[in-house]
């Protein structure tokens, strides 16, 4: 700031009317009722992530084609961005506001490209803490399992994950199939956790390899056994050769085995068990078909999957449900198909199928793979953590039961491999709480991600204290200043000709080369969040806005600032507030 | 977070200093720090009676780090030619004048003086920031004001009926070397302008729209968007126009409706719907106009 000049007398005065100090010596900012400040929000695809990956950074390392620093960002929340960039069913694009302006941004394409960057890296600088001596067990090794294991052992805890079955992965190893999931991917980024120092036994099984009071005797337990449980259709003939469950197909599949199945495979169901029982019984050389109850606006699968599925020409009935099973000499034969029509919405929200009397009609089959949905096995866990079917837990995955904590499949969450992920974090940041003598509850509005159900590691370990930003604020498209957007279509996934898919069990998406990862992380609107534009700094007619001395950001200098606003208004992204002045 | 090199998107150096008294939201006041950053610290500024002659501050304070010279209304083109002159005499040709004027001392009070040193081709800068009325004396009408708008002079039911005089064809008619038209919305365009104005001998004028919060009747954090809204409904197409023949156009909007810009603002909230259809044909008939002779 100038001095301020004084002339005390006539002789004072220079010869010419000559201003030598500066308007600094005015202090504009007393004529500011609002004052405009730099304040982070959640961008809507961060909220939408049940892993709560903190996208929108991922997309400003990807953008500037800094890869590492990107795959930093996303293991922070996530330690299996390969698997999720290919198996995803990715909330985060529904949720991107980009999808307003001309198409969402392609997130599970770069977080794929991210995680095959990664694949070999090593997680060793994610540990956060020196070894403690607590032991914590895992029953279950899918992604609920694991995700809880990375995080717990980052934070320095002895982590033993029991599996029952030969390999560890869960649903990921033998549910999803090769063409979706390629086991050499799952590998490395199984592989990876191991030499983190997570302990996977496999072949173990809670309460008959080990009894459930063996695995209490830990400092904490955290079940996350999965369903497998295939839903019967209650049908007569059910049991017929040739009717196969859903899960059961895939995981021996999976497993390797060679399933023969008939020309003409009927699969049952709408779900993303029955996209991939009915893509896999395409490529064993079926004729598969779908059947469904309801009508393809009402399937639970992942619009992705269906899609591939339709350009893989396989047909799909709608509005039928097989009422009887028709066999000869214990072979399937046939199968008796009833008309639905939909009625009223029924507690799903979805319109109820109900029966048209008299349509009943018969289709001839080899197989039917039954693919209805699954349910928990829960004969090896204690009673009272069990009602309607689900493991009672608070979303933490906390059960009325400590030490025992819960999460994936088993408790009331969407089925899907990146719900299990978050609900593993979750439950690790609550086991460590609850290890030190505390209580997660008091701190979920700090680390709280929006308002979907989503929590963040990273404001866990370190940012939960006393921070003043209140990131549940989400960025909707009203707040975006599109004139600094310029519209551009999202790069296209390479994919596999639907001739060379049938096939083989080759993987049909591929990965977008680097050029297409960082243009595609350019469209990114980094809601809510600084990318250090300029646009505040070139806008301010008061010259009150500076980049900050590390040219990291900037400042307001609010002895000058007029709060006239422009800053907020032209921030694109909204990563500026304009607040009344004194409050 | 570490962060990436940044590379800044217009010049760094602030040649204007804080605490100017401006109003919030001045588009006048970015211009000048615009146009600074442009012709760097060798430039002097002749400023005639208006909005600036306020804000560049009272003796014996400055709000610029270049010396401005306070003139008369009817001046700032002789007093610039002058100044010119004299530098050269005294063998600093190599520094930048600038007359610095509102519309009021451009189109109006100073109109005889400007068209004077445009026909001589003297060697300067004339930039007229231009808010369409005059604004510092309680918004009178000028001949800037455009058609259908609101001032004291010109009050509710006797907007002002005739169009805004067209100052870049009067300028373009003296075939000066250069002219052009920039907007604060666009710093990048409005820089480079400058910069290239400041490379030629001769005359150069630069017109400037800009957005008066009091006067245009708008929010103070509106300036900007204004600015944008207007070149991309065409009214204020950033051109150039070298002698009077060679035409450029710097940036083709699609061509949004002039109903979102006007709605924008307090100062037409009286138009008739007659009006806004009067003032998109005119705009169009301009463009149509514009469009051909762009070689």
């Amino acid at each position: 700031m100038s001095k301020k000049i004084t002339f005390t007398s006539i002789s004072d005065l220079p010869p010419l009317v000559v201003s030598l100090g500066t308007t600094e010596v005015n202090p504009t900012g007393s004529w500011r009722y609002l004052r405009p400040v730099y304040h982070d929000k959640t961008a809507p695809c961060i909220e939408g992530c049940p892993a709560s990956e903190d996208i929108e950074q991922y997309m400003y390392w990807a953008a500037r084609g800094d890869f590492d620093k990107a795959w930093e960002v996303l293991v922070e929340e996530n330690p299996f961005p390969a698997v999720c960039g290919r198996v995803c069913y990715h909330p985060c694009e529904s949720s991107c506001n980009r999808d307003h302006f001309d198409q969402s941004l392609g997130i599970n394409s770069i977080e794929r490209f991210i995680g095959d960057h990664g694949l070999d890296f090593s997680l060793d600088k994610f540990k956060l803490a020196g070894e403690r001596e607590q032991k914590i067990a895992i029953a279950g090794a899918g992604p609920a399992g694991l995700a809880a294991a990375y995080h717990l052992r980052r934070l320095g805890y002895q982590v033993v994950v029991y599996e029952k079955e030969e390999k560890p992965g869960g649903i990921l190893q033998y549910g999803i199939p090769r063409y979706r999931l390629p086991k050499d991917i799952l590998a490395a980024e199984i592989s990876r956790l191991e030499r983190f120092g997570v302990e996977i036994k496999t072949g173990v099984q809670i309460g008959k390899d080990i009894s459930w009071e063996e695995f209490l005797q830990h400092d904490a337990v955290f079940l996350a056994i999965g369903v497998h449980k295939s839903r019967k259709l209650n049908v007569p003939g059910e049991d017929l050769d040739g009717v196969l469950a859903g899960l059961d197909f895939l995981s021996r599949i999976n497993k390797g085995e060679n399933i023969q199945l008939g020309k003409k495979v009927a699969v049952i169901g709408g779900g993303n068990t029955a996209m991939d029982a009915v893509r896999t019984a395409l490529r064993l050389g079926s004729t598969p078909a779908i059947y469904y109850r309801r009508t393809r606006a009402e399937m639970p699968a992942i619009l992705d999957e269906i899609e591939e599925a339709e350009r893989e020409g396989i047909p799909m009935e709608f509005l039928v449900t097989p009422v009887e099973l028709i066999g000869e000499n214990g072979a399937l034969k046939a199968m008796k198909l009833q008309k639905m029509k939909l009625g009223e919405p029924d507690e799903s929200g979805r319109r109820r199928p109900v029966p048209v009397e008299g349509s009943e009609y018969v289709v001839e089959v080899d197989n039917v793979i039954t693919a209805i949905g699954e349910q928990g096995d829960f004969t090896s866990i204690p009673e009272k953590l069990v009602e309607w079917g689900v493991v009672k837990s608070d979303a933490f995955g906390q059960t009325e039961q400590r030490p025992v904590f819960a999460g994936g499949d088993i408790i009331e969450q969407p089925h899907t491999v990146v719900h299990a992920i978050g609900s593993g974090k979750k439950a690790a940041m609550a086991i460590h709480t609850y290890l030190n003598g505390g209580d997660i509850a008091p701190l979920t509005d700090k680390i709280r991600v929006g308002d979907k159900g989503g929590y963040s590691f990273l404001r866990f370990r370190d940012g939960h204290e006393g921070d003043p930003i209140d990131n549940r604020e989400v960025v909707t498209f009203e707040h975006i200043n599109t004139s600094y957007f310029t519209r551009k279509d999202r790069h296209e996934v390479p994919e596999l000709d639907v001739g060379a898919r049938i096939t083989s069990f080759e993987e049909v998406k591929g990965t977008i080369d680097r050029e297409a990862a960082m243009d595609e992380a350019l469209r990114c609107f980094n809601c809510g969040v600084c990318n250090m534009c300029d646009n505040c700094l070139v806008f301010c007619p008061d010259v009150a806005i500076k980049r900050r001395d590390d040219r990291f950001r900037y400042e307001i200098d609010y002895a000058y600032c007029k709060g006239c606003g422009i800053c907020v208004i032209e921030c694109p992204r909204s990563a500026l507030s304009l607040i009344p002045e004194g409050k | 977070m570490n962060h990436v090199d940044i590379q800044p998107r217009i010049p760094e150096p602030e040649l204007m200093y804080s605490g100017h008294l401006a109003c919030p939201g001045c588009g006048a006041s970015l211009a000048m720090r615009y146009a600074l950053k442009a012709l760097g610290k060798n430039t002097m500024v002749i400023i005639p009676a208006c909005c600036w002659s306020i804000i560049a501050g009272p003796f014996p304070y400055s709000a610029l780090d270049v010396p401005i010279y306070h003139t008369a209304f009817e001046t700032a083109a002789a007093v610039a030619s002058g100044m010119k002159a004299a530098l050269d005499q005294l063998g600093k040709s190599d520094v930048t004048v600038m007359a610095w004027a509102g519309d009021g001392g451009t189109y109006d009070i100073g109109f005889q003086a400007l068209s004077g040193a445009a026909e001589r081709n003297e060697d300067f800068l004339y930039v007229c920031y231009d808010n369409e009325a005059y604004m510092n004396t309680g918004i009178q009408r000028s001949s800037s004001t455009p058609f259908g708008a609101w001032t004291t002079t010109t009050p509710e039911n006797h907007t002002k009926e005739r169009p805004k005089k067209d100052i870049v064809g009067i300028l373009a008619a003296h075939r000066i070397p250069y002219l052009a038209t920039v907007s604060v919305a666009y710093p990048e365009d409005f820089i480079r302008k400058f910069q290239k104005a400041k490379s030629i001998r001769g005359m150069k004028f630069i017109e400037i729209l800009s957005p008066c919060p009091p006067g245009w009747k708008t929010a103070d954090d509106q300036s900007i968007r204004i600015s944008r809204l207007a070149v991309e409904s065409r009214i204020f197409p950033l051109l150039e126009i070298e002698h009077g023949e060679k035409y450029t156009l710097n940036l083709e909007p699609e061509g949004i409706s002039v109903r979102d810009y006007l709605e924008a603002q307090g100062r037409f909230k009286k138009l008739s719907e007659k009006d806004v259809e009067h003032i998109q044909k005119e705009v169009d008939r301009k463009w149509e106009a514009l469009k051909k002779r762009i070689s």
